[in-house]
């Protein structure tokens, strides 16, 4: 490396704030520069990335995998969905609720799970998912059972003297939008603190981080209690867009999209999840140009991910943030 | 050998993503003069097996309509896209036919949660959307009058089935003993909800209630149960491809002509009958459409398909190639494919299907016959066919 | 009211051995591999659709169908077997979860675009029913548990004395150690995956005949079911997965019977949670190895 190497390198800008500003302008724009269909799928994206969130710290950060979300999803979505029914409560009320109650049945199901290996454990989540089906189809007086809940009004808020209602496509992006980016800066925040540490140090050697005094069980149990909440507080934004909730809200189909989300954009990595998303959502919007082989191409896809992006996109991720940063 | 690496890395997410984000945005090239028509249906993964049939009926339609000149000088193009079965992404194939596509009118979906969602989207975007396959009394219960203006529904609710079918059942057939078998979905439950609600009227008697998941095979053990209790009827609202399986594990029980299936669950088809003969024989059935109806209009249809296809239409072909075709008379009607005046002419169409006169109440649902019909000696003989206009549950 | 339970006991070991047959795959997969094979149910699709062709197209006998069934899967799976498995020995798990599931959706999209997405019937078979001990069933299903029975024993037998059932027992204990000492752990891997897609055919053709039926769609429910069972009988273990399955066919039909059949399907994820948290490492596996 030659002396004037250095000095070219010293001199690139430094180009992360401005990227981040124009990223920023191109979501707050999003509606007004694609039609109608980029806006809904963006907002699928954002109703995804929460759950996926949660799947993060789960399975990036403390290295649990597991295929619970749909169930906690749909949890979160019943609670929302009911309460908008029947009691006609305010949105954020009803956002709340989502992610307490689906938090709160996430730590009687967390702790026999938790004291079970890798693969017993992965069945176990994913028998959850198919449980909470059954419930949801036989529970008929309290979850309408397959008629599912439907009508489910507009997002509404009640601010002192003021109320008002979310409505139309835009609206309901800017609204999702808005959750989604404090999701994803409670994710940040939770990654970024003390506990974050202790999260990765159980992924990395749990006997080791033991040994270290980190209380390694309970750390397991709050972060699957957190990851259910995520994924509450998506499932009540999935009842609110969709307007429905029906038992097909618990299947593996979305478990297995919130980790494809999780791995393709990059394990333990907010941004990853971010773009995971994204990806997610374009992609299989994308391949809507040959619908008979729609599937079969997204089953390809998932190959390659598997294996010419083991780490998925978050290497790439990091790699473009440096160049940008001017870092080489 | 990273740095090789990394960069093939960095081509093929460069293609994935020019490829993700440049779809969207590459709209059909637009024809001014055609009527541009969306199919939802699940046509990917366990759900592929309904939409497969809804596809193919509403895509002979199209090609017929066209071949004869089209709708008042204009050609249907039709769009497909993929629900798989589930409400989100059938609320995004919708989304995709209307803004990207630009689509007018929508027929869709077969699974009613997938409806219920696709519902406030076409009322947002005012489309009309036009539902062939989905039983779920809501639908219409919160259309037309009831709230949502763009949806109409051109298939019978599970109201009428049930009671016909009681009805019969009960006062032609003598059976006051019933079992109840049906699937585990809002159609299953919902049919059986209003058998409920008339079998009293006939002193009928419910001893058993089971409900199967879709995709069930085995029957053995609740028909073991049936026999014992004595029941002399199975209802059954259940589907297609499960009345074989059920049938032939009835005569593997020794059932076969000892309890009698009655309810909905193409009983009626060549394949069906001949996969379990001694089963059927007699079993009673409320059926929209069977393709041995005797009508011209419908006779061509089955031939016609057949000969495109290689396999007999089902009731999911039958419904989806109707409703493309009551959707060109509504648009003949208008005058126009102008989609408000395609939706007046619907309110007020008298349309002539294949199976009788149809026409739509003040909550956008088809008055539709439902045909009765028992199996005898291994062949379906009509009974007769009824109509009745539904009863709205007070707001 | 003791024969009812009885005829029940009768039905559960039927539907069992379906599910055995099936699960025995999948958990040798599951040891040389250490992955959850989610396409698993999909090469029973495979071989049922294979003879449905046979039958149907190629008008040969059910018998016939059988081998054009079971050879048509071996085929696919050599395929996959080379282009994906073989390359997951080592992998972590997450990436085995992905893998399977995107070969799961590959080969049940592609059935569906090849055949239609149409339901299709199953003719042929021996589905005349005969009464043994006063019990009524389909002469197919004894064919069933017979076989089942057969495919056991030389699993039992395979699995002790062979040389390709002593290398899976090295490879799923410990993968370094057989690369030391010459074992060809892909080719290891690639047999099994093979063999195990094989059986799932097999089951698939038993039983096409009485489940009539026959879709794209119809493999996954039967790795919903056969998941559970992996799990209980101790991933790896053949004689644990007999056994595993028997116990949930027999839960099944009790179930069904006393409960209600809506409950059916949840019976194997229900009673796998209870197992575990009695038994963390499943009931025939003394220890935890995964």
């Amino acid at each position: 490396m030659s002396l004037t190497e250095t000095v070219q390198q010293a001199r690139r800008r430094d180009l992360r704030i401005p990227l981040a500003a124009v990223l920023v302008v191109i979501a707050l724009a999003a509606p007004y520069i694609g039609s109608r269909y980029v806006t809904h799928s963006l907002i699928i994206a954002l109703i995804f990335m929460l759950p996926a969130h949660g799947l993060n710290l789960l399975v990036g950060y403390t290295g649990l995998l597991s295929l619970a979300q749909a169930a906690f999803f749909g949890i979160g979505a019943y609670t929302a969905g009911l309460l908008a029914v029947t009691y006609g409560t305010p949105f954020y009320v009803n956002l709340i609720a989502a992610g307490v109650v689906s938090g709160a049945i996430a730590l009687p199901l967390g702790i026999p799970a938790l004291r079970l290996r890798s693969t017993s454990f992965v069945m176990c989540t994913l028998g959850f998912v198919i449980i909470g089906q059954a419930i949801s189809k036989n529970w008929v007086s309290l979850t309408r059972g397959d008629m599912g809940l439907s009508g489910i009004p507009k997002p509404y808020f009640e601010l002192g003297p003021l109320s008002f209602s979310v409505s139309g496509t835009t609206n309901f992006y800017y609204l999702a939008l808005a959750i989604g980016a404090l999701a994803t800066f409670a994710a940040w925040a939770i990654v970024r603190s003390p506990a974050g540490r202790n999260m990765v140090a159980i992924r990395e050697n749990e006997t080791l981080a033991e040994s270290l005094g980190v209380p390694t069980w309970h750390y397991k149990l709050i972060v699957f209690m957190l990851s259910a909440v995520f994924a509450g507080i998506g499932g009540c934004l999935y009842a609110y867009y969709l307007t429905v909730v029906s038992p097909l809200t618990f299947q593996m189909y979305y478990s297995t999209t919130m980790l494809i989300i999780v791995l393709g954009g990059g394990a333990g990595m907010i941004s990853g999840t971010v773009f995971g998303s994204l990806l997610f959502v374009g992609l299989t919007e994308a391949l809507r140009i040959t619908p008979e082989l729609r599937m079969i191409a997204y089953g390809f896809c998932l190959l390659v991910l598997v294996f010419w992006f083991k780490k998925g996109f978050a290497p790439l991720i990091n790699r473009f943030w440096n160049v940008i940063g001017g870092v080489k | 050998m990273t740095h090789i690496f990394s960069r093939r890395m960095l081509c093929i997410t460069g293609a994935v993503l020019s490829v993700a984000g440049a779809a969207p945005f590459a709209t059909m090239a637009q024809a001014a003069d055609t009527i541009k028509l969306g199919i939802v249906a699940p046509m990917s993964g366990p759900n592929a097996r309904y939409g497969a049939f809804s596809m193919h009926g509403a895509e002979l339609a199209v090609k017929d309509i066209n071949a004869a000149g089209g709708v008042n000088g204009m050609k249907i193009e039709l769009f497909n896209a993929d629900s798989q079965g589930t409400p989100v992404e059938g609320v995004s194939a919708t989304r995709r036919l209307i803004d990207q596509d630009g689509v007018d009118f929508v027929i869709g979906d077969v699974s009613s949660s997938v409806t219920l969602a696709m519902q406030p989207v076409a009322e947002d975007a005012q489309v009309l959307l036009l539902n062939a396959a989905s039983s779920n009394p809501k639908i219409t219960y919160q259309a037309g009058v009831g709230g949502f203006k763009w949806t109409y529904r051109n298939y019978p609710t599970d109201e009428n089935r049930a009671l016909i079918v009681a009805k019969y059942a009960a006062e032609q057939r003598g059976f006051t003993k019933f079992a109840v078998l049906s699937v585990d979905s809002d159609y299953g439950r919902s049919a059986i909800t209003f058998t409920k609600k008339y079998l009293p009227d006939f002193k009928g008697q419910i001893l058993s209630e089971d409900y199967y998941k879709e995709g069930e095979v085995d029957f053995r053990s609740v028909l073991a149960k049936i026999r014992d209790n004595g029941a002399q009827a199975i209802i059954y609202y259940g589907l297609a491809d499960t009345t074989p399986i059920l049938a032939r594990q009835m005569i593997e029980l020794g059932m076969a002509g000892k309890v009698t299936l009655i309810g909905n669950g193409e009983f009626n088809t060549e394949k069906t009958i001949k996969a379990a003969p001694s089963a059927l024989e007699g079993a009673v059935e409320a059926a929209a459409w069977l393709p041995q109806f005797d009508s011209p209009a419908s006779k061509a249809f089955v031939e016609k398909f057949t000969t495109s296809y290689k396999e007999a239409p089902n009731n999911h072909a039958y419904v989806h190639w109707d409703t493309v075709n009551l959707l060109a008379a509504a648009i003949k009607q208008a005058g126009s494919a102008d989609k408000t005046k395609v939706r007046d002419a619907l309110s007020k169409i008298k349309y002539k299907s294949p199976v009788g006169e149809v026409t739509f109440d003040d909550h956008n649902q088809a008055r539709l016959p439902m045909i009765l019909l028992q199996i005898e000696k291994g062949v379906p003989s009509i009974k007769g066919a009824y109509t009745a206009d539904i009863q709205y549950p007070a707001k | 009211m003791l024969s009812t339970v009885l005829e029940q006991v009768v039905n559960g070991i039927v539907t069992g051995s379906v599910y055995a047959i099936v699960a025995v795959g999948m958990t040798m997969i599951f040891g040389v591999l250490r992955a959850i094979n989610f396409a698993h149910g999909e090469y029973y699709m495979l071989g049922t659709f294979g003879a449905w062709f046979a039958v149907d197209y190629l008008g040969l006998s059910y018998e016939a169908s059988i081998v054009v069934g079971i050879l048509a899967t071996i085929v696919v799976a050599y395929v996959v077997g080379q282009l994906v498995m073989r390359r997951m020995v080592g992998a972590p798990a997450e990436s085995g979860v992905l893998a399977t599931l995107g070969i799961a959706l590959i080969l049940q999209n592609a059935v569906i675009f090849v055949f239609g997405g149409g339901y299709k019937f199953f003719s042929g078979g021996y589905i005349e029913p005969i009464s043994i001990l006063g019990f009524s069933l389909a002469q197919q299903r004894i064919l069933i548990l017979v076989v089942c029975l057969v495919v056991f024993v030389g699993l039992e037998l395979m699995v002790t004395y062979s040389r390709l059932g002593m290398a899976m027992r090295a490879v799923s204990q410990n993968v370094e150690c057989c690369e030391v000492v010459g074992i060809d752990v892909p080719q290891v891997v690639l047999r099994t995956f093979i063999l195990g897609a094989a059986l799932a055919a097999l089951s698939g053709v038993l039983t096409a005949p009485v489940n009539v039926s026959v879709y794209g769609g119809m493999g996954e429910l039967i790795t919903f079911k056969t998941l559970p069972i992996i799990i209980m009988g101790g991933l790896g273990n053949v004689r644990g997965t007999f056994f595993a399955a028997m116990i949930l066919g027999i839960a099944e039909s009790l179930v069904a019977t006393y409960v209600g059949l809506q409950f059916r399907d949840t019976v194997g994820f229900a009673t796998l949670i209870l197992v575990l948290m009695w038994r963390p490492y499943g009931l025939f596996s003394t220890q935890a190895r995964f």
